[in-house]
């Protein structure tokens, strides 16, 4: 991380308070993003985002497992994050495994719910195949292959994108197997069925510099920041979780507002969002 | 079981001194010094290099070459079923250490006294011959770096199943039990910088390979 | 053309394609066989030719040991490298970041990676005429060659007088610099054991405050008569760092930074307790000089990103493109912007390809 003398942070400080940052942009505008998906073959769904000089892929892997008997109507979700050293010599060894835990913390609270799966983004029981008996298990991993702030937000981006794209075999329960025994199952190879990802949130970090806060932080801007905070919000303009960084105090008052300016920002991220999932899969189509 | 067909044909159609599709694509990663990605078949990984820089660890200095470092990782989503302990077990340490040492015979590491260079490694998809594809690409990397070196290492595995000899093995191929080798070569030079033989071989056979 | 964080659209790729095509069809007439790639020999038409960067010998053959463009200077050949650190030459202007400042050495950064390598610079007893304090170095970590840096002049006063270097000068010094900051400074020779003196020779050297430092590939950063560039119509300060650092920042009249320090402190001392948020305001770039600040550096951010030479002519052109297009600043890192540039240069150089040899770097064909 290279460091910046006193005149660069206060243009950077300044440039925030002014509304026009480094690169030109203003206070609550993202860098252009790409998506791309269906990146990893091998696993049931992935996809890579890129937002500026961030670059994180995504991956949904589908096994078959037994829900736990606390939900027996409920299949099982985790998510991983994995911190490639290639994004920084820092993450060599276990160097990155720090932010890797946080980030992977950060994502199941704004994306998975509370621990009865109550609330979460994605559907967990239609991941069931034999009540109590078969389900899905779905395991979710990020990784980080370049970092240039803002990698919790391109992680959601890329799990959003990468469960639009994911497809499960559908499976057919052998009938009349006795009620004691594990039913057998027959995982098609032909039929895929799709997610209905319209439930996922998107996250939105609100990064505070200062007196104000800004979306979509280079790397520059977060090493000046006082604290962040990142709301995932779904379609209705719910929020599904929330998740505080940084040393300093927020007053609660900062928080609220806040959370109307991420309410606002989402709307136009799952707009562009959608429309970057909706061609990346024209894309893939086609190729 | 048949790995090659009376035609000829390997289970994914190829000819068995075929190699699978190739690859390359430099810079992919912003903020190295050197990046690229090589893909061989679905077998996909990304090298990034940061150096030659200061060395980190001071006791590691060497006074009259560059020290050279390598880490490999696999991610967890490279395998077909899912890997559950990604980082640090003996295979990932072993192919370092063969990465590094291949690298390090083609650096001219005495140029860049009392520095240090880092080679990542990263595993986005492992369908055999991951050992080749990563040597591959970490060449790929340093030369965009703009490390000099001897000559660009090319590597490539073969293995021997069903009495014939097989080039670039996938998956299947590579986990069938038969004897395997991984060659890296020096094309200029002409001469093999990595070896890797596992199994019996009864009759030496090498095959070239150049990408 | 690395590190080109794009997705174009179908017809975006073709022009782009199309455009990039037409560059390098110009330069391929000057240049195509000049490229080398690790390993492949460099053909030798005379006797007694001096082995330079990037060459080694192989059985008496001289070969490449990096990729990129050979270079002919009388005897001397050498492989100019794209991606690789910079090499320095004598009157180089070069932007430095200080990045550690312990024990009566300084350590500059003047490479394009964090962590690069780095110098030590040494305060010593040298004296040179015009410049009062010296630090030499010490050791070089881990290239070849050395870095002694000249001060900048530190006050009217000891300018002048020859005296010998003291505590209090390296105080001075200490009080100048802290760790992080911004250096410009000139190569001021670079000896045969490698070794390299950094200067300061006026007041336009010296610490670089208010705006913004780019990191871009050195080798897009061509060695001209003019470094310095004074945009007065924008009021900026342009430094095209000969290492790769671009300087854009607020025009600044002198930099003699005692003064400057001094006038801070007197402003801190006369705002006093008082001094709040509103004030600091005040203190901030003008809005209409940041907005230019920007668009300048984003034009460079585009060009660089493009592999196309950072020249102030270029820059200005991307720039007024820029404003006749009425884009927003953040708008021209979005693809069209960067199809339009690459346009816009291959219509450039093709106006100009019969006075001027245009070298186009081979990286253009490694993606494309």
């Amino acid at each position: 991380m290279v460091g910046l003398s006193e005149g660069e942070k206060e243009f950077i400080k300044g440039g925030i308070a002014q509304d026009l940052r480094s690169d030109g942009r203003k206070r609550h505008t993202y860098r252009p993003f790409y998506v791309e998906t269906g990146v990893i073959p091998q696993a049931n769904g992935s996809a890579r985002v890129r937002l500026g000089a961030t670059d994180v892929i995504a991956s949904v892997k589908a096994e078959l497992g037994k829900p736990s008997s606390l939900q027996p109507d409920k299949g099982k979700v985790a998510i991983f994050v994995d911190c490639s050293p290639t994004a920084a010599p820092m993450f060599e060894g276990r160097g990155g495994e720090d932010l890797s835990a946080e980030l992977s913390g950060a994502l199941q609270r704004c994306l998975l719910g509370s621990k009865s799966g109550a609330g979460a983004g994605i559907d967990l029981s239609s991941l069931v195949v034999v009540e109590g008996k078969v389900c899905w298990d779905l395991y979710i991993d990020g990784l980080v292959v370049s970092a240039d702030g803002n990698i919790l937000d391109a992680l959601g981006a890329a799990i959003k994108a990468a469960l639009s794209n994911t497809g499960i075999p559908r499976v057919n329960v052998a009938a009349g197997a006795a009620n004691d025994d594990q039913p057998e199952v027959d995982i098609s190879d032909e039929e895929f069925l799709q997610f209905d990802t319209s439930g996922v949130p998107v996250i939105v970090t609100l990064t505070k510099v200062g007196k104000h806060y800004i979306v979509d932080a280079t790397s520059e801007e977060e090493s000046q920041m006082s604290s962040a905070v990142s709301i995932s919000i779904n379609r209705q303009g719910h929020i599904c979780g929330m998740t505080k960084r940084g040393g300093s105090g927020l007053d609660p008052s900062v928080i609220l507002d806040m959370v109307s300016v991420a309410n606002f920002v989402s709307r136009q991220l799952f707009d562009k969002l959608d429309s970057e999932i909706s061609a990346a899969e024209a894309d893939e189509d086609e190729s | 079981m048949e790995y090659v067909s009376p035609e000829g044909l390997r289970l994914d159609g190829r000819r068995p001194m075929e190699m699978r599709q190739l690859r390359a694509e430099i810079g992919v990663v912003a903020k190295a010094d050197g990046s690229a990605m090589f893909e061989m078949g679905n077998t996909k990984v990304i090298a990034a290099v940061y150096g030659p820089r200061e060395v980190q660890n001071r006791s590691q200095q060497i006074t009259d070459q560059a020290l050279v470092r390598c880490e490999y990782s696999m991610a967890n989503f490279s395998t077909g079923d899912r890997m559950r302990k990604p980082k640090g077990d003996r295979r990932s340490t072993e192919i370092s250490l063969v990465i590094r040492q291949t690298m390090e015979a083609c650096i001219l590491t005495n140029l860049m006294p009392r520095s240090q260079i880092d080679i990542f490694v990263q595993v986005l998809q492992a369908d055999g011959g991951t050992r080749s594809a990563c040597i591959n690409a970490a060449t790929l990397a340093l030369a965009d770096a703009g490390i000099p070196m001897r000559d660009i290492v090319t590597s490539c595995s073969a293995g021997y199943l069903n009495s014939t000899p097989l080039l670039d093995l996938n998956y299947v191929e590579d986990s069938a039990g038969g004897p395997d080798v991984t060659v890296g070569i020096l094309p200029t030079l002409d001469k093999v910088t990595l070896l890797q033989v596992g199994f019996h071989l009864y009759s030496m056979w090498l095959q070239r390979t150049e990408c | 053309m690395r590190n080109l964080q794009l997705s174009l659209n179908q017809t975006q790729k073709i022009r782009l394609q199309t455009a990039l095509e037409k560059l390098e069809s110009l330069s391929s007439k000057s240049n195509s066989n000049s490229c080398v790639t690790v390993a492949d020999s460099i053909p030798i038409y005379e006797d007694g030719i001096l082995k330079g960067h990037g060459t080694s010998d192989r059985k008496g053959e001289l070969v490449a040991t990096v990729c990129g463009v050979v270079e002919r200077i009388n005897k001397l050949i050498y492989v100019r490298t794209l991606r690789s650190r910079y090499k320095p030459e004598t009157g180089d202007i070069v932007i430095g970041r200080v990045i550690e400042d312990y024990d009566h050495t300084m350590v500059f950064q003047i490479y394009f990676m964090d962590l690069a390598v780095s110098v030590e610079a040494k305060a010593s007893f040298l004296r040179k005429k015009t410049h009062m304090c010296t630090h030499t170095a010490k050791e070089n970590l881990c290239s070849s060659f050395k870095i002694e840096l000249i001060a900048p002049p530190l006050t009217g006063a000891v300018h002048q007088s020859l005296r010998r270097r003291t505590a209090v000068d390296e105080l001075n010094m200490r009080s100048i610099f802290t760790e992080n900051d911004l250096v410009c400074a000139e190569v001021r020779s670079s000896q045969n054991d490698g070794s390299l003196q950094l200067q300061a020779r006026s007041q336009k050297y010296g610490k670089l405050e208010k705006g913004q430092l780019l990191m871009i590939d050195p080798y897009l950063v061509k060695r001209r008569k003019q470094h310095f560039h004074h945009l007065e119509q924008y009021g900026i300060d342009l430094i095209l760092g000969c290492n790769g650092f671009v300087w854009v920042g607020e025009h600044v009249e002198a930099r003699d930074t005692i003064v400057v320090n001094d006038s801070e402190q007197l402003a801190k001392k006369s705002g006093g307790t008082s001094m709040d948020l509103d004030e600091q305001v005040e203190n901030h770039t003008p809005p209409e000089t940041r907005q230019n600040i920007c668009r300048i550096a984003n034009a460079i951010r585009v060009l660089s990103a493009l592999g196309f030479n950072v020249i102030l002519e270029v820059i200005m052109e991307t720039v007024k493109l820029s404003n006749t297009m009425n884009l927003d600043i953040h708008e021209m890192l979005g693809s069209e912007f960067y199809v339009l540039v690459a346009e816009k240069e291959a219509e450039r150089r093709s106006s100009l390809s019969q006075k001027e040899k245009v070298i186009l770097a081979c990286n253009l064909r490694t993606k494309f």
